[in-house]
Formats: C-alpha cells, sequence, structure tokens
C-alpha cells in the first residue's frame, strides 16, 4: 500500500496516468496507441473501468500491445464516477497488484469508465490525467467547457480525420479547447495521422521525465471547474458559502 | 492516530459512503437475480443472509475485536484460518479479502503503527493462493481500535451486509429506493438476534458455520459470468 508520495524525494517509481473522457470518444484507442508507441522502452501496464462489462480490457488485450495479463478490467459497481473520484479503493488495488506482479514499472494507464464531461480523476488515483474528446461529439463541446476540459493535464480532441464528415473545423476547435485551458496542452489526435501519434507519446515521454524529477504536481480538476454566470463575477461551486 | 472514538465508530463504519470500495459488491443479490431471484424475494434474501452468512462474520469480527485487546503479541491467524473453513466458495474467500483490503487500507489511514492493525498481517493466509486478512477480521480489528463496543460492532457488520444487498436492488431489479429502506427495517428483530448470537461466541472453533449452499452455489456461477455490475 505505497500510495503515498512526497516532493521531500521518496517518489513512486510508476507514473500513474488517467485516462477519463465521455463515451466513445476513443479512451481505449488511446491507450492502444501508448501502448504501440511506448512498450518497446517502457514497462507498462493497464488497468480499465467498464460499467458493465470487461469489453475496454478484451479490446486491448485482443490489440496484442501488451502482453494480456498486464491489462485488468474493474469492476465498478455501475458507479464509474465513485470509481474515480470519492472511493478509488478498487482502482488502487488493481494498480498496487500490478506494481508488485510485473514491476519496477514505468507507466500504469487506467482508464475511466465511459461516462460524462464532469467524470475526473482524483489525485488519490492517478498522478496526471489525459482528457478525451471528439470531434464527432460536436465543435463546441470544447467551448462548453467542464473541469476535464478545463484542467486536465492534456485535452486530447480525437478522430480528426472525421472532421470533414460531421462538419467540425478541427482548427477552431483547438482554439476554443486552448482559450478554455488557459495555456495548457492541447493535441489534436487521428491514429491514421502518424506526427500527432508521435506527439502524444512524446508528451507522455516528457511527463514521464518530469515526474521522475519531481518536477511534476498532481492537479485535481475537481468535479467542477471554475465558471462564471451572467451577471456575476467567476466562482468555484463547493465554496464556503459567505 | 485516531483510537478510541467510541459511538462514531459505528456511524463511520457503517456509513455507505465510507471509501472502501464497498460498492462492487452486491452481497450475493447479483448472482441471485442471475439464477431468477425477483424483487418480491429480496426481503426473504435478506432474512437468509442475516441467520447465515451475517452471524458468521459478525461473531469473527466480534472475535478479531477481542483478539485486539486482548493478547500480546495479536495474533488474528486461527480466527481467520476457521473464517476461510466457514466460507467453502473460492469466489466469496476472494471478494472477502478484496474488501478487507479496502477497510485495511482505512485502517492503516485511522492508526497508522497500532499494534492491533499491524498484527492484521498474522491474518495473511500464505495459500497458494495467497488469502489477504478477511472483511471481518479487519473490521474487527479496526473496531477495537476505534472503541467500537462489540454489539455495536456486530450489527455493523450484518447492517452492511444488509445495505449492500438493498442499494444494489436500485440498480439490479430497480423499483422504488423507499422499499430498499423498509426491506432493511424489517429484519430488525433477526438483525438483533444475530447480534446476540455473536457476542455469544467466544473462540474461533465456535464460529456459527451456518451452511448457505444456494448462495454459494450462485457465487460460484457468477465468477464465471462476463457481463456484471459486481464483484459478487
Amino acid at each position: 500500500m505505497h500510495n503515498i508520495r512526497s516532493k521531500a524525494g521518496t517518489v513512486r517509481r510508476t507514473l500513474r496516468l488517467g485516462v477519463a473522457g465521455p463515451v466513445g470518444t476513443g479512451k481505449s484507442s488511446i491507450l492502444a496507441t501508448l501502448c504501440r508507441e511506448l512498450a518497446d522502452e517502457l514497462s507498462m501496464a493497464v488497468v480499465t473501468n467498464d460499467i458493465y462489462t470487461d469489453e475496454d480490457a478484451r479490446f486491448l488485450r485482443s490489440a496484442g500491445v501488451l502482453p494480456a495479463e498486464r491489462i485488468r478490467p474493474v469492476e465498478t459497481g455501475a458507479c464509474p464516477h465513485t470509481a474515480i473520484r470519492d472511493d478509488v479503493s478498487v482502482n488502487l488495488d488493481a494498480v498496487e497488484d500490478m506494481e508488485d506482479a510485473y514491476g519496477p514499472l514505468d507507466v500504469i494507464l487506467i482508464e475511466s469508465g465511459g461516462d460524462n464531461l464532469t467524470a475526473t480523476f482524483s489525485p488519490a488515483l492517478v498522478d496526471a490525467q489525459i482528457f478525451c474528446l471528439d470531434v464527432a461529439g460536436g465543435g463546441d463541446v470544447a467551448r462548453k467547457g467542464g473541469p476535464g476540459i478545463s484542467k486536465a493535464d492534456l485535452l486530447v480532441i480525437n478522430k480528426t480525420d472525421l472532421a470533414p464528415h460531421v462538419d467540425v473545423d478541427v482548427a477552431r476547435m483547438v482554439d476554443d479547447a486552448r482559450c478554455a485551458r488557459e495555456g495548457l496542452p492541447v493535441l489534436a489526435l487521428s491514429k491514421k495521422d502518424a506526427s500527432s501519434v508521435a506527439e502524444l507519446a512524446d508528451w507522455v515521454r516528457s511527463l514521464l521525465a518530469r515526474y521522475r524529477a519531481d518536477r511534476h504536481t498532481p492537479v485535481d480538476p475537481g468535479p467542477m471547474a471554475p465558471h462564471s454566470h451572467v451577471h456575476e463575477g467567476s466562482h468555484t461551486h463547493g465554496d464556503a458559502r459567505p | 492516530m485516531t483510537a478510541g472514538i467510541g459511538p462514531l465508530a459505528a456511524l463511520l463504519l457503517a456509513d455507505g459512503r465510507l471509501p472502501v470500495g464497498a460498492y462492487v459488491y452486491s452481497a450475493g443479490l447479483e448472482p441471485a437475480v442471475a439464477a431468477g431471484l425477483t424483487r418480491e424475494e429480496i426481503p426473504a434474501l435478506l432474512r437468509a443472509r442475516v441467520r447465515t452468512v451475517c452471524v458468521t462474520e459478525a461473531a469473527a469480527a466480534v472475535l478479531a475485536a477481542r483478539e485486539a485487546v486482548a493478547r500480546d503479541p495479536v495474533d488474528y491467524g486461527p480466527l481467520q484460518r476457521a473464517l476461510a473453513a466457514r466460507t467453502p466458495v473460492a469466489p466469496l474467500r476472494e471478494v472477502g479479502a478484496a474488501l478487507g483490503r479496502g477497510v485495511h487500507r482505512l485502517a492503516l489511514r485511522l492508526a497508522p503503527g497500532h499494534p492491533a492493525i499491524a498484527a492484521l498481517d498474522t491474518a495473511v493466509l500464505p495459500g497458494p493462493p495467497v488469502l489477504r486478512p478477511l472483511r471481518p477480521v479487519v473490521t474487527g480489528a479496526l473496531g477495537a481500535v476505534l472503541g467500537l463496543a462489540e454489539a455495536e460492532l456486530a450489527r455493523t457488520v450484518v447492517y452492511d451486509d444488509l445495505q449492500a444487498v438493498a442499494s444494489a436492488a436500485l440498480k439490479l431489479l430497480p423499483g422504488d429506493p423507499l422499499d430498499s429502506v423498509a426491506w432493511v427495517a424489517q429484519t430488525a428483530s433477526s438483525v438483533e438476534e444475530a447480534v446476540v448470537e455473536a457476542v455469544a461466541t467466544s473462540k474461533p472453533s465456535d464460529l456459527p458455520a451456518r451452511s448457505a449452499p444456494l448462495i454459494e452455489q450462485w457465487a460460484l456461477e457468477h465468477a464465471r459470468t462476463e457481463r456484471r455490475l459486481f464483484l459478487a
């Protein structure tokens, strides 16, 4: 049970990286891509959170990107939000089991159960997280904001190759996202675009380097991002009431 | 360290929001539903669990709590073996250990270094397969450290089991959530009988061993299913 890290120096070797985002946006595909790109140079394992099946684990196993035993599904009792935020016990168990069985590991990827725009990982479970949208979900989604969109360590806008078919202007969607994220990185990704795939892998390499150097601070996007209502200043829900 | 907080401990341990991973457990309801159990039969399932599984687990928690404060060094080994022997189905032992792990993590947070918590290592059965401390053993140890009275501890263990069924019912056989509360409330007198029996248990070899063959059979079948919401 070694989920405690300190800035003083005892940093866990294994980087725990979450991938969250609405259902169908390509989280499993991002995991498969990362394993394919990085498994030769890094020791990796995957934990998937499916809501009703072990479908995602099966998909990843069948993709052949990692040995099957390094990909483990956890049941979430139909509580995918809870499993990555309010009570991360079952995911911590799976992560620790993987570290014990296959360690030392460099990276463990944790895929959230596909849910909605508000589900993000707690720093009790992950060191960093990718939030994944796709162009097919609509060009305005990035503008709508939300904790994952605003504050995840990386926002991926996936399936850019589909943009012409769904009338989405990728450049504009990326601009909207950059605007919502105040300088945090945004990556337009298509598994058919090799340079975008290389950029994704490089981002993980660079994150791992910063993590190892103790120059990465886990950030909790929170269940609700700061936002403003018409005729009011910005505020955060959950703050003490005046 | 959080120790000796008394009656508040019962509320903390019984709270469904306690972050120990119990939401992945339907206490046998999902396997039962897969075998054809209807919503109308849920109260009967609750009664059956109170008289069988719950008595054994509550008694084990009470014995763990006594061991936690009685002896130096503390040894949960005999109790863990007795409880494992009364959990004849492998998937249910695995689930008991998985749930125990969540409570163990909590215990390490609330009472790090406490000898009764550190001694939970004595409950690990080497196997193969290795069996981590079962949940009633861990809950009993934590309950003792927090200063929970035996009857309250036993009631908490039984209540937790019944609420696991009742709340899983909202997802598996949906209906009025108020029904779930009423079902649990209606078990009150049999819960108290289970509490009395649990507290009256004096040693691991006397641990009640009521067989619940259908619950065990369904658990075995559930472990082989692919589409499921709950671990068991």
